[in-house]
């Protein structure tokens, strides 16, 4: 006889309480680790969508928020604000290259996709797109369509899609660059405008500069020639970040929260335990337990309820993350915590750290109840009816 | 007689809940080593008190338990904790065994809360078992058994840490006459191996192979009968 024997014992009596009790933790603990182990590669994804977009700075309208710069990152619908006016002031400034975007949106059966209105040449120049198949022609009824686009949705070259009510012909395939850029249909910008009848006006403008080093000066520059705002890809890194970090640390209390929740389970599973169990205790005493072998053996029945309910939400946990990654990529706040790549499976960190929080909260849930079974005076756990 | 392995000096239990119950007054006792004593008495008298008294299980209100030349008043709750796993066996009326362990293991774990390693347990606890004869019920669970059966574990079990005292409160209360006998015979085994057993109990067949028998009546020691 042992005491772990004991425990295991005592522990799996009740199957059914022992079971509701577990999943309880194992709820929390699996939405925890769902969490964390989401946002593991959250910031080299962010890195990666800015690279992708290859600008070091980013003309915005006036105003516009940390939400909005998320978006340049991520595709979503932009309103337009800078007016033809304002991106040719930007673009006549030397030493820099002006790529407008028209972000905007449509539906290819019945699924959002982003539509991006582009200068067809520059752009090409600019992202150093290679074409797949067809060719690379956009104007009044030619579009071209990144890879995961075509493939989500069986294009080829000459299919048609409707944007709008207006039929387009696929004329060209990119080859696949790894990012964003792949789940976009791009027009040509004029077109664009037309169609979603936004005057001449843009979304924002990529800026790309000859000289790294005079970004300050070119910021500068374009702010006194147009009526716009300026932020450089680092710093829409950091905001976009911040917001992102904020997101992921509050859905993570939740789920600590929930965790929380699951610990008042333990404490509620273990005080009725040591009510059923006073004469067992009272015999322990009898046979000459100390408080504190009581006190121990409690609380290591709480602790394994930590560490098995950790190890079953684990398990949950990944599993969850694994298959809800690919369908939670829908909103700009969960763009990056969702995508593929950003789901570091079985990270060392989110496992150590998860087991540890189970046991740590599963102890100290435990201590109360154990503190109560190891007062109880042998006497009155004997006669107790 | 011999020496006094027990001995109580104006030994008081007063409950304090709400109102005061005196369950035990001013009781003077000695019992010598090696004997087999019965504690008699109305119900309701204090007669369990006084054994958990002796037991280590309570502390009185005032007065002394010597076991020995040790003062149990004196020493502190670990101390207490110590005498009852090494020094005192006890025996109960209801529910002495653990359920969710077999006949062996419910032995076994008193060798556990004396610190005997796993694999010095098993083989002691067999003998044990063997004594009481229950050698053939070793994996039973305790719901398995009769009431007379799961007596005779908790018998073998109190004798695991090799005590010089036995303390039993009505043992053979809610057994039929056959199943008393048995029992009897297996305590009075014991006895003759030396062990000083206390007796609380109403059985007159009991009573009949005590050496001496106490009887308390509200919470005083009335008088004290030998036998032989
Ligand atoms: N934990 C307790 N709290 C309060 N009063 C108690 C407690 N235990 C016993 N008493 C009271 O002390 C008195 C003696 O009780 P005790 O259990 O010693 O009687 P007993 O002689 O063993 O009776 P029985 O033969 O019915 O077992 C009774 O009046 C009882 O109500
Ligand atoms: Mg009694």
């Amino acid at each position: 006889m042992t005491r772990g024997k004991l425990v295991f014992k005592n522990l799996t009596r009740k199957k059914s309480r022992f079971l509701f009790t577990i999943m309880g933790i194992s709820v929390g603990i699996a939405s925890l680790v769902t969490l964390l182990s989401l946002g593991t590669g959250l910031e080299a994804e962010v890195k990666k969508q800015s690279q992708a977009l290859g600008a070091e700075l980013v003309v915005t309208p006036k105003g516009w928020c940390a939400y909005e710069q998320i978006s340049v990152l991520t595709g979503e619908t932009l309103p337009e604000a800078i007016p033809n006016a304002d991106v040719e002031k930007v673009a006549a400034i030397k030493g820099i290259t002006a790529i407008p975007y028209l972000v905007q949106r449509t539906a290819i059966k019945n699924q959002p996709v982003t539509v991006v209105g582009i200068l067809p040449k520059p752009m090409k120049q600019f992202k150093n797109w290679e074409i797949d198949r067809g060719d690379y022609r956009l104007d009044q009824e030619s579009a071209v369509v990144g890879s995961s686009i075509a493939q989500q949705f069986e294009l080829k070259t000459g299919d048609k899609v409707t944007i709008r009510g207006t039929e387009f012909k696929i004329q060209g395939i990119l080859k696949e660059m790894g990012n964003r850029d792949d789940l976009v249909i791009y027009l040509d910008l004029a077109t664009a405008q037309k169609l979603y009848g936004v005057g001449d006006k843009v979304s924002f403008i990529a800026v790309k500069v000859d000289d790294v080093t005079q970004m300050d000066r070119y910021s500068q520059e374009i702010q006194e020639r147009a009526n716009v705002a300026v932020v450089s890809d680092k710093q829409l890194i950091r905001s976009v970040l911040a917001i992102m970090g904020t997101v992921r640390n509050t859905l993570q209390m939740i789920a600590a929260v929930a965790v929380l929740a699951a610990a008042f389970g333990i404490i509620n599973t273990m005080l009725t335990a040591i009510h059923e169990r006073k004469r067992e205790i009272g015999i322990l005493q009898a046979l000459g337990a100390k408080r504190r072998t009581i006190f121990s053996l409690f609380l290591y029945e709480s602790a394994l309820y930590g560490l098995l309910g950790g190890v079953l939400g684990l398990a949950a946990g990944f599993a969850l993350s694994f298959f809800a990654a690919p369908y939670i990529e829908q909103s700009e706040f969960t763009a990056f915590l969702g995508s593929a790549q950003s789901v570091k499976m079985f990270s060392p960190a989110v496992v150590g750290q998860t087991m540890l929080f189970a046991v740590v909260v599963a102890c100290l849930a435990g201590i109360y109840p154990a503190l109560k079974a190891s007062r109880l005076s042998p006497v009155e756990a004997i006669s107790y009816e | 007689m011999s020496e006094m392995i027990i001995r109580a000096e104006k030994l008081t239990k007063i409950y304090e809940n709400g109102y005061s119950t005196v369950a035990l007054q001013d009781v003077d006792l000695e019992i010598p080593r090696g004997s087999l004593s019965c504690i008699m008495g109305p119900s309701g008298h204090g007669k369990s008190t006084l054994l958990h008294l002796i037991g280590g299980l309570d502390r009185p209100t005032s007065g002394q338990v010597f076991l020995g030349n040790l003062d149990l008043t004196a020493i502190d709750a670990n101390q207490l904790a110590e005498v009852r796993c090494r020094r005192i066996g006890f025996v109960f009326q209801f529910f002495n065994l653990l359920p969710v362990l077999t006949v062996l293991e419910n032995v076994e774990i008193a060798l556990m809360l004396a610190g005997t390693p796993p694999r010095g347990q098993r083989e002691w606890a067999e003998e044990l078992l063997d004594l009481v004869g229950l050698e053939d019920k070793l994996q039973a669970r305790p719901n398995q058994l009769s009431g007379g059966q799961r007596q005779r574990v908790a018998i073998a079990r109190s004798l695991a840490n090799d005590p010089d005292i036995l303390l039993m409160d009505e043992p053979s209360g809610n057994l039929d006459t056959k199943s008393e006998r048995e029992l009897l015979e297996n305590i009075e085994k014991v006895n003759q191996r030396g062990k000083t057993v206390v007796i609380v109990t109403h059985s007159p067949t009991v009573a009949a192979v005590a050496h001496r028998i106490y009887y308390i009546q509200d919470g005083r020691l009335q008088k004290v009968a030998q036998n032989r």
